[in-house]
């Protein structure tokens, strides 16, 4: 076991003497926490062709999907920082998971480096046709009228779903039940059939119901209206400072070099500013963001600390 | 309304008859068939495998050649079910009852074909239904909520009873470990990882790709090799013909057309009703009576083969309905295609129909053609899959044991799970030797969590008031259908007749 190690640390200083200038000079491995065929991985497919062409070298999508994200971002920490190991995952990984669950196997801030923040995602909140309800505010009011009687449902205890709604009804000041589902898709049958009343999901799953006429959409959760649905007002322009959407983020192993840090920077933003990517994301419900690895630090940091908040107010617990 | 039909139906096989499109799915049949009949890597692994190979493809090429991929994958699993008792996905769990009997017996080859060609024909059936009645029959997903499924699961679970060839008592025993062994995961209503021990891969579950190709595959090749290597050999020379007899045939038509019109049915639920259809059809079987001078049910009868898998492949073809009318995928394989359709820039739901009609209808026609394709391939290909039974078992078990560890790694990419197969491979062992059947263990194990989720949640909806479940009319017919198949399985004259009919040699 420790000769292992000792080897294992003897060739990453090696690599990392060399690799700083010639990288990449082999194929990336992108780590992608969550199974084949989920918006995830289609997004991580997405970007890691257009950054192939920017960096020159080929991106391997290397799914490790289990634990809600928690296997997949392990490794990705426990990767040599020698740039070939990059790990692309989302907020559940690392602000809503490490804010719910004490025992993580990784430190979300420490073990990790943060490259570039990739896309947001944000949520619609969606009512079946039968609804009183025409809009937010009516829905709000109608919800403070009839407390702890209408249900929300949500993709399971800890999700984004459970925790924006959770935020919608401290926010708003109303009383909704909560009816948790493995994922969102047997919610939408019940929500539609009006057998739960509200829930809060992504707009490329809730949208298409929409559009077909089968369900309403009242608002959608980004901090200012979203071009995926621009029809839809923001939830802020009724409770000011709202905001919950799913960020997506390019990370490196604690300790990845400067250098190697914004090489892959640069060329995110490069890939991100393609405008078929852009639409690419937008189909998948998620908009591009781009930045420094700085602003991405920071809005990881932010983010944690509103889940956090909200999962202690709400007495939100995973134990 | 049925000129609609043709109208549409014409639109779909202009799409799919060109002869680049043909091609597309003859390569994905074949692929599929290759990949697919090695023991062990069951469809959706396949399909994981595959999948990256047509992102470069037009969309309606890739998704007529991941169409033939998932056929071809399906029938290969069938494959190895009948085989080497090694089933790939949770619906082809019951057939490898019956149908590894009759390869043990030499009966291979018509297991194979029955299994072909039942699939085949729910196949066109299943794929007309759609046809023509997506949109109306959505309507039945809606009257089922939480409370319907928790009484459609408790039927389910009741009639896993009728599985079991052994004793009553076993096959109870075996349910109720299934049931605890679905316990282990994260329970969905409060977050908690239950019997985890802090290992982050069991806050997933016990995957029931592990648990089967533990139990039935390493199991009884452990218990094969316990065995002097004279007395090894498991399956007799003298085959005595590779087709279907006439017999088999006047068995094997109405098996098939009672599966096929229960697959249709439950096909239709979202969330674990095509998988419920072939189990379904299996109990249905085992409770008609037996003619005269037929095999008992658990020891090769063709029947136990051919209705399942019909059963199956129509509730694969009608659980397209909640997919495309809902974006709910009814199972891991068809989630795979939901993704690879994003891919592809069609998003699955409602719309698809309207806005994207020529794919919608293709992919209609290229299930048919696929389903075809298979046929055309397979039937030749029977000889050939008989003759690898006559490879040496010193050869063959280790090429198992590899096939399936490649198969269980590449569906999470993960070393954890292949350990997981071996662990159970020698529960599985120890099952053989106290004489229990484990498919109801597997029934438990995947209708548990989900009865126990629909019962909590039926219960969160009404407050608590457990009324729900009999004063709807649904759930209450349901439930009542239960209470009578427990009477039917429980009354001492019928039990008596029942262990007459089901011992054990």
């Amino acid at each position: 076991m420790k000769f292992k190690t000792l080897l294992g640390l003897l060739a990453v200083g090696l690599s990392l003497s060399v690799s700083a200038q010639t990288w990449p000079a082999k194929p990336v491995r992108l780590v992608v926490p969550f199974p084949a065929g989920g918006a995830t991985d289609i997004l991580s497919r997405a970007l890691s062709q257009e950054l192939a062409k920017k960096l020159g070298q080929s991106i391997v999508v290397d799914n490790k999907p289990g634990a809600g994200g928690t296997i997949g971002a392990l490794a990705g920490a426990q990767a040599a920082p020698d740039g070939y190991t990059l790990l692309l995952t989302t907020s559940s990984t690392h602000s809503i998971g490490p804010a719910i669950n004490p025992r993580m196997p990784y430190n979300a801030e420490a073990d990790f480096t943060p490259i570039v923040y990739v896309a947001s995602s944000p949520q619609v909140i969606l009512v079946p046709m039968t609804s009183p309800a025409k809009n937010l505010r009516e829905f709000i009011d109608y919800a403070r009228k009839n407390p702890g009687r209408l249900n929300y449902a949500s993709s399971g205890n800890g999700t984004i779903s459970n925790l924006s709604t959770e935020n919608f009804k401290a926010q708003s000041g109303t009383f909704l039940v909560h009816i948790p589902y493995r994922g969102t898709g047997l919610s939408i049958a019940d929500l539609i059939s009006g057998k739960v009343d509200v829930l809060f999901d992504s707009v490329v799953s809730g949208m298409p119901h929409v559009r077909d006429g089968k369900l309403r959409a009242l608002a959608v959760t980004s901090p200012k209206r979203s071009a995926l649905a621009p029809e839809l007002p923001a939830v802020s322009e009724l409770l000011p400072g709202f905001e919950s959407v799913t960020w997506f983020g390019v990370y490196g192993p604690r300790g990845l070099p400067p250098e190697i840090v914004a090489r892959v920077n640069q060329a995110v933003n490069a890939a991100l500013a393609e405008p078929d990517l852009k639409e690419r994301f937008a189909r998948l419900g998620a908009e591009t963001t781009g930045g420094t690895p700085q602003a991405f630090a920071a809005v990881v940091k932010a983010e944690s600390v509103k889940w956090k908040k909200v999962i202690t107010e709400r007495k939100i617990t995973a134990d | 309304m049925e000129f609609e039909l043709f109208n549409n139906l014409a639109l779909g096989f202009g799409v799919a008859f060109t002869f680049q499109n043909l091609l597309y799915a003859f390569i994905g049949c074949l692929l599929g068939t290759l990949i697919g009949v090695l023991p062990g890597v069951g469809p959706v692994a396949t399909i994981a495998m595959l999948l990256p190979a047509t992102y470069a493809l037009p969309p309606v090429a890739a998704l007529i050649m991941l169409g033939g991929i998932y056929y071809g994958a399906q029938y290969g699993g069938s494959t190895t079910a009948i085989l080497v008792n090694l089933p790939g996905e949770s619906s082809s769990v019951v057939t490898v009852i019956d149908g590894y009997q009759m390869a043990r017996k030499g009966r291979a080859g018509p297991a194979l074909a029955a299994a072909g060609m039942g699939s085949f024909f729910a196949g066109c059936v299943g794929t007309l239904i759609l046809a023509a009645f997506a949109a109306p029959l959505t309507e039945v997903a809606f009257k089922f909520g939480p409370a319907e499924y928790f009484s459609l699961m408790v039927l389910g679970l009741i009639g896993a009873v009728v599985l079991a060839s052994g004793s009553l008592l076993k096959a109870v025993a075996m349910i109720i470990l299934g049931l605890l062994l679905g316990l282990v995961g994260t329970d969905v209503n409060s977050g908690v990882a239950r019997y985890s021990f802090d290992i982050p891969e069991l806050t997933d579950g016990i995957g029931f790709i592990v648990i089967a190709m533990g139990v039935f595959g390493y199991g009884e090749i452990i218990a094969n090799l316990s065995h002097p290597e004279d007395k090894r050999e498991v399956f007799t020379s003298n085959i005595t013909h590779i087709y279907p007899s006439k017999e088999d045939f006047k068995r094997m038509v109405p098996a098939v057309l009672r599966g096929t019109a229960l697959g249709s049915m439950l096909g239709i639920l979202p969330g674990g009703g095509a998988l419920l259809s072939a189990f379904a059809a299996y109990s249905i079987e085992k409770k008609t009576k037996l003619k005269p001078g037929e095999v008992p049910f658990g020891q090769g009868n063709i029947r136990g083969v051919a209705a399942p898998e019909a059963a199956n492949n129509a509730g694969a073809q009608t659980s397209f309905i909640p997919l495309l009318t809902l974006g709910i995928p009814p199972n891991p394989v068809m989630a795979l295609m939901v993704g690879a359709m994003t891919i592809h820039n069609i998003q699955p739901g409602p719309q698809v129909m309207t806005s994207n009609p020529e794919l919608f209808w293709g992919l209609i026609a290229s299930m048919w053609i696929g389903n075809l394709m298979l046929i055309v391939l397979n039937l030749p290909l029977i000889g050939i899959w008989i003759k690898l039974l006559s490879v040496p078992y010193r050869w063959l078990f280790p090429a198992i044991v590899l096939f399936c560890a490649v198969g269980v790694y590449s569906t999470n990419n993960n070393t954890w799970d292949v350990w997981m197969v071996a662990m159970f491979g020698v529960i599985g062992y120890g099952f053989i030797k106290l004489g229990v059947e484990p498919a109801p263990l597997l029934l438990g194990l995947i209708l548990g969590p989900m009865m126990e989720e629909n019962l909590r949640r039926a219960l969160l909806l009404s407050r608590g008031d457990w009324s729900v479940l009999v004063t709807r009319p649904l759930s209450a017919g349901l439930l009542a259908a239960a209470l009578l198949l427990l009477i039917i399985v429980t009354l001492p004259s019928i039990k008596s007749k029942r262990e007459e009919a089901f011992v054990e040699d």
